[in-house]
């Protein structure tokens, strides 16, 4: 009997260690949370301390290596700050404990200091710390130390912890008188809070401390109130103890039938409890396929996603390169069509030019063989004379000639002068010059012609009239104007050159005759930019007026204007403005 | 007074031969009428000429501007020219634009463009513009010779044949051993133009030939001249005397 007290006692012992545990894990979880709270307050106090709020945020997920780390590197970083400090070790103590280094935990609390806000906690732990260590008396002490604090002081501590902890020290110390009220208390604490897990852990508590002094009528009542309680909870760890610890007991008192029962039902929360677990097990395979399962289907909508993504990139641009390539189409269209219309226009203006100038072609040809056949028929004429030795004709006669070819000269050199400044091939450099010696140069030639005309020529410009033109040009023009007022004046007339100052910078040069003048038509077709050719103001007297038509251009090209100003039958007055110099004004 | 010589420089006897007329006509004496190049540069090295006619096309090549880039070579041995040309080729006259100074003549032309053209050439030549065509003077000065304009054409007075000038407001008149003139250019103009060594002021109105004094009479304030002139020397010039130490 006394063997087989033995063997029981070890299972008993068995059983207590179970339910101690059981109870520490259930008190640490309800009093994490109010403890939790204040850390967390803590933490967002100190988010600038970087390290110790990872620390902090470890600790509320339960990453203890984590929260070991940061806590180190905390420790290293800043030594002065004591609060953080206090903390911190106690962050450390507690993960130290958590992964059974009890030393390393046991100094990690010892450094914390006594005005910590949690000191009633910390010997707490100190008491835990001891009691894992199987040193008793020491957890005792600690215990003994918080057990007669004031409610006031039980805010992250759990009364009911301390005193189951000082029955179980008691009770491994076998102190049966000790242990005894201890355990009475953390029985009545747990009724009084009403916690049916607390309550089983102090039955059981009980009931073991009773089985163990071999007081089974005490104990039994506790192993059967226990196992009633436990049926009504869903722990099927403490069923399964509860059921074991019967089972055992009514082995002991030889109701062999009732212990089978127990022990049939202690398998069955077993196997439950491994079913569960296996459930548990199957769940998290399941889970992690699923998880798995969901995976794969992310993957393959992110690639789905990509395979989209990438075709409307591809959409995007090839409609870009599509908008695009129809507005270079576009641009190009618009601008053919542009650069058709110009040339269009520029192949009117090119018609219009070529017709003209077949004009032109045709009138001067015409000018030219009726010069060279007058020529011929004078010639003829002169011929037959000197046969008859009429020299006094021949005279008139050659004085005819030289007037024909004159004129037809000076139409050549218009010609040549005028496809000259078309093509920009001629020398052109303004100079200042003394208008006088150019009109009377350019008079030189016109005196013969004038004298035989009767024409009283005047050259009244001033020896002191500068202008700035070149020179060639200048002659030209002049040689021109003076051929019209000579050409358009009747026999006796006037012709009279001199200048007038009616505009800044400007110089006008008249040249006026009182010939036979012209319609303000015929002016203003004069000074329009094409070349007229008109023939019926004066039948007898026909002209290109290409000369004039170059005067025009070449007083542009100078810088100048012409004007005219006439009237029918009192003569012509036209009106080149040269720019002059600046000095001798 | 003297005739400007001329050197015609050109292939064409019709045009030198109508250029001879109105030359001749006008007073103007042409030395010799150059038909190539290397005759042209013979002509001008060994004779005196004071102006040179040169038509720009010899013989179908723009010899004529050679020529004139050959006698700018030496600025010191070179004389005012003209070119004669029938075209206005923009090319040819860039390429005779760059001989300085440049003055040219269009063919054809007459009597009173040349006339024109040689003295635009002179003016330029001796860079005193606007003489002969102004109203106010009439004479170019060179190293050698004063040009006149004389009615239509232009004279020449060799400067060492000067004994003395007289000045009367706007006009000087010239004295020369054999004749006596009057020429429109002012004081200044004359005094700067004139080689300082050989001509030197000595009166208000006085410019006097040191080489032609005979004698000067400080008392008197006279100096008398070659050809028995006399020119008076007021005290503002008398450091005159200084500088002629050979004739105290």
């Amino acid at each position: 009997m006394k063997f087989h007290k033995k063997s029981f006692y070890k299972i008993k012992l068995c059983i207590v260690v179970i339910f101690f545990c059981n109870q520490l894990i259930a008190q640490k979880q309800e009093k994490l949370d109010a403890f939790s709270i204040a850390i967390k307050e803590k933490l967002d106090l100190n988010k600038s301390s970087s390290f110790f709020y990872k620390a902090g945020m470890f600790f509320l997920n339960k990453e203890w290596d984590s929260v070991l780390v940061y806590t180190a590197r905390h420790r290293n970083l800043d030594k002065n700050q004591n609060k953080l400090k206090d903390y911190n070790h106690y962050l450390r103590g507690y993960s130290f404990k958590q992964k059974l280094l009890l030393k390393e935990a046991k100094k990690e609390y010892k450094t914390i200091s006594s005005n910590f806000k949690f000191s009633n906690l910390v010997t707490f732990r100190l008491a835990q710390v001891a009691l894992e260590e199987n040193k008793f008396e020491v957890a005792i002490s600690y215990l003994n130390s918080i057990i007669n604090l004031p409610d006031s002081q039980y805010i992250y501590l759990n009364k009911g912890d301390v005193l189951q902890n000082l029955g179980v020290c008691y009770l491994h110390l076998k102190a049966f008188d000790k242990a005894e009220p201890y355990l009475l208390d953390f029985m009545h604490y747990q009724e009084k809070a009403k916690d049916t897990l607390g309550i089983i852990a102090a039955y059981g508590n009980l009931a073991n401390f009773y089985y163990e002094q071999y007081k089974d009528n005490l104990a039994i009542p506790y192993f059967e109130k226990a196992y009633l309680l436990s049926k009504s909870t869903n722990d099927f760890k403490k069923r399964n103890n509860a059921s074991l610890n019967m089972a055992v007991v009514e082995e002991n008192r030889k109701d062999f039938k009732k212990a089978l029962q127990y022990r049939k039902e202690y398998e069955k929360w077993h196997d439950s409890l491994n079913d569960q677990n296996k459930i548990y097990e199957v769940a998290k395979l399941e889970k992690l396929f699923a998880v798995k399962q969901k995976q794969k289907e992310v993957s393959l909508l992110k690639i789905e996603n990509k395979a989209k993504i990438i075709e409307r990139n591809g959409l995007l641009y090839s409609a870009l390169t599509l908008l695009i390539l129809l507005g270079v189409t576009f641009y190009f269209y618009n601008e053919k069509i542009k650069s058709n219309k110009i040339i269009m226009a520029q192949k009117e203006g090119l018609d219009e030019l070529n017709a003209t100038k077949d004009k032109l072609f045709s009138i001067i040809s015409h000018d030219l063989r009726s010069s060279v056949n007058a020529l011929k028929s004078s010639n003829t004429k002169l011929l037959d004379n000197l046969e008859e030795k009429n020299l006094e004709a021949l005279d008139g006669l050659l004085q005819n000639n030289s007037a024909i070819v004159n004129s037809a000269y000076s139409l050549l050199d218009n010609l040549l002068h005028w496809a000259l400044l078309q093509t920009k091939q001629s020398y052109f450099e303004i100079e200042a010059l003394r208008l006088f010696f150019i009109v009377e140069q350019m008079a030189y030639n016109y005196k013969p012609l004038m004298l035989d005309k009767s024409i009283d020529f005047n050259n009244k410009v001033l020896k002191k009239d500068i202008v700035l033109v070149d020179q060639e040009s200048l002659k030209i023009i002049l040689r021109n104007l003076l051929d019209n007022a000579i050409k358009f004046s009747k026999p006796n007339g006037k012709i009279k050159i001199y200048t007038t100052y009616t505009t800044d910078n400007f110089c006008d040069l008249v040249i006026e005759d009182s010939g036979l003048g012209m319609s303000k038509n015929t002016q203003n077709s004069l000074l329009e930019n094409t070349i007229i050719v008109s023939k019926k103001e004066n039948k007898d007297i026909i002209g290109t007026g290409l000369g004039l038509q170059l005067c025009k251009s070449l007083i542009q090209k100078n810088n100048g204007k012409l004007a005219i100003e006439s009237e029918l039958g009192k003569g012509t007055k036209m009106i080149v403005s040269l720019p002059k110099t600046t000095l001798n004004g | 007074m003297d005739k400007v010589n001329v050197l015609i420089i050109e292939d064409t006897p019709a045009e030198s031969n109508r250029l001879i007329k109105v030359l001749e006509a006008n007073n103007y004496n042409v030395v010799a009428v150059a038909t190539t190049f290397k005759d042209g540069l013979n002509f001008f090295y060994n004779q005196l000429i004071d102006i040179i006619i040169i038509d720009i096309f010899l013989n179908g090549n723009a010899d004529g501007i050679s020529f004139a880039e050959t006698i700018s070579l030496n600025p010191n041995g070179s004389k005012p020219f003209v070119f004669l040309t029938s075209s206005t080729d923009r090319k040819i006259f860039e390429r005779a634009k760059l001989t300085q100074p440049f003055s040219y003549l269009m063919k054809p032309f007459n009597e009173l463009e040349i006339l024109y053209a040689l003295e635009m050439a002179l003016e330029k030549f001796y860079e005193q513009p606007d003489t002969f065509l102004g109203d106010q003077e009439n004479t170019v000065v060179s190293k050698d010779y004063l040009f006149i304009k004389k009615g239509k054409s232009l004279k020449k007075v060799q400067l060492s044949q000067i004994i003395f000038i007289e000045v009367e407001e706007k006009y000087c008149n010239i004295i020369t051993e054999k004749e006596k003139f009057v020429i429109l250019i002012s004081l200044t103009k004359i005094l700067k133009l004139l080689d300082q060594s050989v001509f030197s002021r000595t009166h208000r109105n006085y410019i006097v030939n040191t080489a032609k004094i005979v004698e000067i009479v400080p008392a008197d304030n006279l100096i008398v001249l070659s050809g028995n002139h006399k020119a008076l020397l007021s005290d503002t010039y008398k450091s005159i005397l200084k500088t002629i130490p050979t004739l105290k």
